[in-house]
């Protein structure tokens, strides 16, 4: 069945790169399904997935969806529920790169994919990943291993970190603190083109056959 | 005075006359040939119409469609998303690969690893193979049920006519014909077996016993018009064994009891079933257990392993699943009853969703609203595959012995093999699945970490 409203522009020009109408049809299903029929998603609905907790990080993914930076209404907060348009904004982040695309779009939609990644970071909103927020990451990533010490974890979060401040700001002097990556330190220290493995294809998909 | 106008007699005489036609149908074509187990092949030609009307039902939809230039829903069986079949290592390898370029032999925890979760997290979210399962399977041709077609708008007036017809024969027709059969059944069987129970033990009684169930469950089958075809019925349990076969609806003990003797377990219910439970022990011994009996497991595993022990009783009948899935996949069986150590009979269930949705959800749907839904669908059409013997080998532990009769039940059955847990449905997942990742993750890095600390 054809989709009920119209959807707005902005949002079609996110998504008229990759996502055809049928896949959009296909989320609006996935959103239903849920929502549990409501028009919202809460942070709640997301427990319903069963394969998602699997993943150290769910938290911050489900924290994502209602990061209002991420949904592009403000700079700072949480949205207590979202509906499908901003579930299309926060699956726009994952479009798969296409051929056709220029220079321009490419910086664009790869700033865009990285901003996603920085928002999961930067837990507090500021704007800079502080050295907290860092081990925080890590430790909820290699929080499964009972074996591992709180301080492992640490240990590795702050080397990462002193990479990261000496790639971005050079040899630092003992009195010198480092406040945190901000924004363009990410864009130089995270993997330039990582951002390529970070899309989600759709499947081409045709009839397929059914036999008795 | 009244007078009785010409019309109304007229009426009440038809109402009369037809009454009666449909109980001579009922005795002639169906009690009397489930008593004794013969079939005049009705349903098999039943089944072919129905076939040849549904592919022209979907044909004109798709034209329809056309026309109107609307997109077809067409649904998906594999799910939605490319999922790379790659396994977290070479994922992470190749992220590093792509970004940095920094030597590969000293793995390092990166900003980027976070990517890999992150897309996986996504994907799930966008498509997650476990709930899938858990909603009925969805079909590809219209079988004139609008419960099973999301494209019902976009028909013709033939179309609308048609499916209006379907629906005053499964409703007006079929269901109360339907209904009589199953009341007939099950008030044979309660009764029949209330009398074999006063017959003094012997092979008398068993003889009895055996055949007023297997008649009635015969009756119940008709009363669903099930189509089952049984394959390789040289394998069927015998005695003192445990019947082992996946779950999809409450219907499933009908279909396998209809064409084999079995003792049942289960738990004593209130209610009609609970009569029935009470009127079948009579007659022969089935395994039922209290409501607080049933948290015992060793008490259960004790009662089973008496019960298989004795060779003059009958074949066990089990679901491990624990629930009803959607008869695509096969979940995780519970090990209680591989460790009795008896032999197993596994058997394959497969449901043609074509001309009726077997799947009981029981989270969307209560016991007497599927029953309905099940007797107007138009029929229900299975097979049955009776899997060679297995026995427990010296060397292999009960979970990788339920494991190794649930891969040979899905392969049969053409089903997914899956090991999650079909109780998940109602539960959350448990903590153990979780650590897998997370552990494998860490030991990635922090082994290596350790590597360069000492050295």
């Amino acid at each position: 069945p054809g989709l009920p409203w119209p959807i707005p522009a902005p949002v079609t020009s996110l998504l008229s790169l990759a996502v055809t109408s049928e896949q959009i049809e296909h989320l609006h299903r996935r959103f239903k399904q849920l929502s549990q029929d409501q028009l919202t998603i809460r942070k709640e609905n997301f427990d319903s997935i069963p394969d998602l907790e699997f993943n150290p990080i769910r938290g911050k993914i489900v924290h994502a969806f209602f990061d209002k930076r991420n949904l592009r209404q403000a700079s700072d907060g949480l949205a207590d529920e979202i509906n499908f348009e901003d579930f299309l904004t926060i699956m726009s982040y994952f479009r798969p790169i296409e051929m056709n695309m220029d220079e321009e779009q490419l910086d664009r939609f790869r700033k865009e994919k990285l901003k996603f990644l920085f928002h999961m970071y930067d837990s507090d909103h500021d704007g800079k990943i502080t050295l907290q927020e860092y081990r925080n990451v890590v430790e909820e990533l290699l929080s499964g291993n009972p074996h591992l010490e709180k301080e492992s974890a640490r240990s590795i979060a702050d080397g990462a970190m002193m990479e990261a401040a000496s790639i971005c700001v050079g040899q630092m002097g003992p009195d010198q603190v480092y406040e945190g990556i901000t924004f363009e330190d990410f864009l130089k220290v995270g993997d330039v083109s990582a951002h390529t493995k970070m899309h989600v294809r759709f499947l081409n998909v045709d009839t397929i056959a059914h036999c008795y | 005075m009244f007078l009785l106008l010409p019309f109304d007699s007229l009426v009440v005489n038809l109402l009369g006359i037809s009454i009666t036609v449909l109980f001579t149908l009922l005795l002639v074509f169906i009690i009397v040939p489930a008593i004794f187990g013969v079939s005049f092949g009705i349903r098999k030609v039943y089944m072919k119409t129905l076939l040849k009307i549904f592919q022209w039902a979907t044909l004109r939809i798709e034209r329809g469609a056309k026309e109107k230039n609307h997109p077809l829903y067409k649904p998906y069986v594999n799910g939605i998303i490319a999922k790379e079949p790659t396994s977290l290592e070479e994922e992470i390898k190749e992220i590093r690969r792509s970004g940095s370029g920094k030597a590969l032999d000293t793995p390092e925890f990166e900003l980027s690893d976070i990517f890999y979760f992150c897309r996986k997290g996504i994907e799930t979210i966008m498509d997650d193979e476990v709930t899938k399962r858990f909603s009925a399977e969805e079909l590809e041709s219209w079988n004139l049920l609008s419960r099973t077609n999301y494209n019902f708008q976009y028909i013709s007036l033939r179309l609308t006519v048609l499916w209006g017809l379907g629906v005053l024969i499964r409703y007006c027709f079929l269901l109360p014909l339907r209904i009589a059969l199953a009341f007939t059944g099950i008030s044979l069987l309660v009764t029949g077996t209330t009398v074999v129970g006063y017959l003094p033990n012997g092979r008398c009684k068993d003889f009895l016993s055996k055949h007023v169930h297997l008649m009635c469950y015969r009756i119940c089958v008709r009363a669903l018009t099930a189509i089952i075809t049984y394959h390789d019925r040289e394998n069927r349990p015998q005695n003192g064994g445990i019947c082992v076969a996946n779950h999809t609806s409450p219907i499933d003990v009908i279909i396998l009891a209809s064409d084999g003797y079995y003792a049942m377990v289960g738990q004593i219910h209130g209610g009609l079933m609970g009569v029935i439970q009470r009127a079948m022990v009579k007659a022969c011994p089935h395994v039922w257990f209290e409501r607080s009996e049933v948290k015992d497991r060793h008490l259960v595993a004790r009662r089973l392993t008496e019960h298989v022990q004795d060779k003059s009783k009958l074949p066990i009948l089990i679901f491990p699943e624990g629930t009803c899935i959607n008869n695509t996949s096969v979940m995780m069986f519970k090990k209680g009853s591989f460790e009795i150590g008896a032999t197993v009979y596994p058997v394959a269930i497969k449901y043609d969703p074509q001309f009726g949705d077997a799947f009981w959800n029981s989270s969307k749907y209560g016991m007497v609203t599927y029953l309905l839904r099940m007797m107007t669908s138009w029929a229900i059409v299975c097979s049955v595959w009776y899997l060679p013997p297995m026995t427990r080998q010296p060397e292999e532990d009960a979970v990788q012995f339920a494991n190794r009769v649930k891969s040979a039940i899905a392969r049969q059955g053409g089903l997914v093999d899956l090991l999650w847990d079909g109780g998940l449905k109602r539960e959350k997942v448990k903590d153990a699945f979780k650590e897998e990742q997370q552990k494998l993750y860490s030991k990635m890095i922090v082994g290596s970490h350790e590597d360069r600390s000492r050295s």
